[in-house]
């Protein structure tokens, strides 16, 4: 799939990170959404950013994908300096709602976003990954919110995206069907893609290889499940997570 | 620009209006609803307004009028004694009373013809029927008189003929406000229902370019609307039988131009709402001045001078104009006003097309 090699000029400068913030700032009048944010993520490593609504989690997603221009700062994905819209026919977005065109059928919305990526060939294959092959003409309208998810996920991974960003994918969605996603995510990062994914989920977080911390814009701490709890000197990983964003305003 | 990207953004919006029968409805029927109401009002047989008449003359001539006014066919006349007159219409059974004084022939023997017209007043649009058919009764008058002057004009018309009425009028320039409206309403809406779905925040992290989006856009709707002016045509010049002295293709041509300034005002204007019903708030602002002020109720050339200003700057005052100067003119590509017309039209697309791509941000917030 060509989709899937990087395009010429892309192969990052240095291999070892697919997302690469640096210092970014990003103010919305006197609210600073990001201040002063490094991040730095692994090629096939499974990131979580953890924090509270309002944290600068969605907006940290959006300056990575290019949809947030920083005051200052850099951000570089899988070797190209943010805004770059042909590195984006390599990265996966899922936003918080689950953004389908309501009256068109599961496969027709699959089949545009396909088309917008030069990706039609994978259609059948993500139907089948996300288990909505049975639901394929169902009309998304009529579709339950764990169905629109599942859908709004395979429009994410239509294109075979190099690295994934998720915001907030599991909100709304019942327990079976968040375990299925995280196995979908387990396997896709073990071939290599990089992911992203944000949430404010304990349980989540400790499926992930790294966390991150957030709070007012700033990422308090990083490090595997088990580093931060011991960062923390706390066992239980929402104790640590309290007392760590509660140090820095205190 | 990738014609497969734009593609897909224009297929899917067709594919999304198969399954929207709300929107098709409002495409399809309301024009042909809108249109055939008013081929119904200009032309049905309206009802005449009610006239009382008194005579109270002692000579010949009162009743000479009278009989005249009774058969004409602009108001509905019934005798009535002159006292009862104000009372009619207070009540509304009349819309005015003609009295002719006990001395009118007796006045017009000295060359003072003096009835007395009384009207109800507060309808302005009903005077002018009670007037002319007063005018015309005394013509007749005059006429059978063996002295008369024989008042006889040769009437010879340019354009239209004596058999043009309001419908020839209002149909040209309709046809091309009914289909602008419409379009601007639907994309408008729909392209904000993107925003605000979320949709376009993901059509915006994918290797898209605006450029791309607007065009698919406009191909889209523009499919659309060239099929529903079509219909509107059709309806307009083969069941309401409006003039028309023009080529079919350059009225359609004019339309087609009025689509796409219709769609990208929708698109470049969605930028600035957040929400559908701010969206709404854009048509008394965009579509009622320009529906007052192309020239559509009122000719340009009758209004005060700065709002001529203003209609000189309004691109449907242009494409209103050149519709009429096709249908009631026979106007072609030849005429320098029509080239003009066409000209801003197509300035204006120009101008709304770079106007959308500009103002669509990458940049969620």
């Amino acid at each position: 799939m060509s989709t899937n090699q990087p395009a010429p000029g892309a192969q990052p400068t240095s291999d070892a990170f697919a997302v690469d913030a640096d210092n970014v700032v990003k103010s919305f009048g006197a609210l600073k959404a990001l201040d002063g944010v490094t991040l730095r993520v692994k090629t096939g490593e499974i990131y979580g950013l953890l924090g509270p609504n309002g944290a600068g989690k969605t907006t940290l997603i959006r300056a990575i994908v290019g949809l947030v221009a920083p005051d200052s700062g850099t951000v570089t994905v899988l070797g190209r300096r943010m805004p770059d819209l042909d590195i984006l026919a390599q990265v996966g977005y899922m936003t918080q709602q689950a953004a389908l065109y309501p009256d068109l059928s599961v496969e027709e919305n699959l089949r545009f976003f396909a088309a917008i990526s030069g990706a039609e060939g994978n259609v059948t294959e993500v139907l089948k990954t996300v288990e909505l092959d049975q639901r394929r003409t169902s009309v998304v309208a009529n579709l339950s919110g764990g169905l629109r998810q599942r859908c709004s996920l395979a429009c994410a991974l239509i294109h075979r995206p190099r690295l994934l960003l998720l915001d907030e994918p599991t909100v709304g969605v019942d327990p079976q069907l968040r375990v299925q996603f995280w196995e979908h995510f387990r396997k896709m990062a073990a071939d290599g893609t990089t992911i992203i994914v944000s949430s404010h989920v304990m349980d989540e977080a400790e499926r992930c290889q790294r966390l991150g911390l957030m709070r007012f814009g700033k990422l308090l701490a990083e490090g595997t499940p088990n580093e931060v709890r011991a960062q923390a000197g706390s066992n239980n990983l929402e104790e640590a997570f309290l007392r760590l964003s509660g140090r820095d305003t205190e | 620009m990738s014609g497969h990207r734009i593609g897909a953004i224009t297929s899917r919006l067709l594919h999304q209006f198969r399954r929207d029968r709300r929107t098709l409805a409002l495409l399809f029927v309301a024009p042909i609803v809108i249109l055939g109401l008013l081929g119904y009002l200009i032309r049905g047989s309206a009802s005449a307004p009610s006239v009382g008449i008194a005579n109270q003359d002692q000579g010949p001539l009162g009743a000479t009028i009278a009989g005249s006014l009774e058969g004409s066919s602009k108001i509905s006349a019934s005798t009535i004694n002159a006292s009862d007159g104000d009372a009619k219409l207070k009540d509304g059974s009349l819309v005015a009373y003609i009295v002719f004084p006990p001395d009118f022939s007796q006045q017009a023997q000295q060359g003072n013809i003096a009835p007395e017209v009384h009207l109800e007043g507060s309808q302005p649009g009903n005077q002018a029927p009670v007037m002319q058919a007063l005018q015309d009764a005394l013509a007749s008058l005059a006429a059978a008189s063996p002295s008369a002057v024989h008042f006889q004009p040769k009437l010879t018309f340019l354009y239209g003929g004596p058999g043009l009425d309001t419908l020839d009028y209002f149909g040209a320039a309709f046809i091309g406000l009914i289909v602008f409206f419409l379009v601007f309403v639907i994309t408008i809406v729909s392209f904000l229902r993107e925003r605000s779905q979320g949709t376009l925040e993901r059509l915006m992290a994918s290797p898209l370019r605006r450029g791309e989006i607007v065009v698919g856009y406009m191909l889209g709707f523009t499919l659309i609307a060239l099929v529903q002016a079509a219909e509107v045509l059709i309806f307009s010049l083969a069941v309401l039988r409006v003039h028309n002295q023009g080529n079919v293709l350059l009225i359609f041509g004019l339309e087609t131009l009025m689509v796409i300034s219709a769609v990208n005002l929708g698109i470049f204007l969605s930028m600035f709402a957040r929400t559908e019903f701010q969206a709404v708030q854009f048509i008394p602002l965009v579509i009622v001045p320009q529906v007052l002020l192309s020239g559509i109720l009122f000719p340009v050339s009758s209004e005060p001078k700065p709002l001529q200003y203003l209609s000189d700057v309004l691109p449907l005052t242009y494409a209103v104009n050149g519709l009429r100067d096709v249908m009631l003119k026979g106007a072609d590509l030849t005429w320098p006003s029509l080239q003009l017309d066409a000209g801003v039209v197509a300035g204006f697309c120009v101008l709304v097309i770079v106007a959308g791509i500009a103002t669509l941000r990458r940049q969620v917030a």
